[in-house]
């Protein structure tokens, strides 16, 4: 058998006997009331201020860098058509 | 430039300067917190995505009726403000969702139409860069369907069941909460006006560049 069929034979037998391992398990105790997010435990608490930053941030550096980008693709073609334009004056008047 | 881009640059960087402040004074509402402050952000980025895709819509249509080519350049310029706003919709959306519903994304009818919109942007913009000669209608052609799908992802929350929250939202809002969400709104739209006619200017100049290497060739 070649490696690459032996390890997803391996792999194969991995994950079905983690689903054999799962279905064995208890399950769960059903949440029989409403708990207001302040009284969970901390580790099932979101914080909100890193999901606020991320979004402040994420907004004024995409239009920070678009304005960049527009505004160094504008001086570049600038630049390209005073060359050209020089070029056709020369060549006018030659 | 034109001679109001400079006093409106200048009044668009003074509002920019401002809206945090304001929105850092308005209240918290009540179930969702600090999270709910991702909407003065969100929602007006999500309006200038729809106005960038409509616009796009009705230029390529002239283009492709008329053949007028200063359409053209505002069709290609108003594509990508698209996919910026747009990836800034569907960024900031995420985020305020994953604190609000507990979840990143929901396959819902709002999100996916918005998703499909910029995914439309998006194949416009990769159609002009590599779709080589004839991409220019092929590419008006797939604005018109992006700019279809504007109405269909504006009011899809009042038809289907969904759980973003509906357009009824922003004209009941109280002022305290109005007032910021008008003036970011008001913000955003002065950044888009001036970021279209930056990128209508290079479209013009570049038109200029292909003039000159004609002439020169002939």
């Amino acid at each position: 058998m070649k490696p690459l069929s032996l390890l997803l034979v391996v792999l194969i037998s991995c994950g079905a006997a983690n689903v054999a391992l799962d279905a064995q398990q208890p399950p769960s105790q059903p949440q029989e009331e409403f708990i207001p997010i302040d009284q969970l435990p901390p580790q099932d608490q979101l914080p909100a201020a890193p999901l606020l930053v991320v979004a402040y941030s994420f907004v004024v550096l995409a239009l920070f860098a678009y304005l960049v980008s527009v505004a160094r693709r504008l001086a570049n073609v600038q630049r390209e058509l005073e060359r050209l334009e020089g070029d056709v004056k020369r060549g006018g008047g030659a | 430039m034109p001679n109001w881009f400079t006093p409106l640059a200048v009044v668009c960087a003074l509002m920019f300067a401002t809206a945090p402040i304001l929105i850092a004074n308005a209240p918290y509402e009540s179930t969702m917190g600090l999270v709910q402050k991702i909407f003065y952000v969100h929602l007006p980025s999500a309006w200038m995505f729809l106005l960038a895709a409509i616009i796009c819509g009705i230029a390529s249509a002239r283009f492709l009726f008329r053949g007028d080519l200063r359409q053209d350049r505002v069709a290609w310029a108003a594509a990508e403000l698209a996919v910026l706003f747009g990836a800034i919709t569907l960024v900031t959306g995420p985020l305020w969702a994953r604190k609000a519903w507990g979840v990143w994304w929901q396959w819902d009818v709002r999100l996916t139409s918005s998703l499909m919109g910029w995914m439309v942007a998006v194949a416009y913009m990769l159609l002009r860069k590599y779709g080589g000669a004839g991409s220019d209608k092929l590419a008006a052609g797939l604005a018109l369907f992006g700019m279809a799908n504007v109405p269909f992802v504006y009011i899809s929350v009042n038809y289907w069941r969904t759980i973003h929250p509906l357009t009824t939202v922003v004209p009941t809002l109280p002022t305290s909460f109005g007032l910021p969400l008008w003036f970011t709104v008001a913000t955003f739209l002065l950044v888009f006006v001036l970021l279209l006619r930056m990128r209508v200017r290079l479209e013009e100049q570049r038109a200029r560049v292909d003039a000159l290497y004609l002439s020169m060739d002939s």
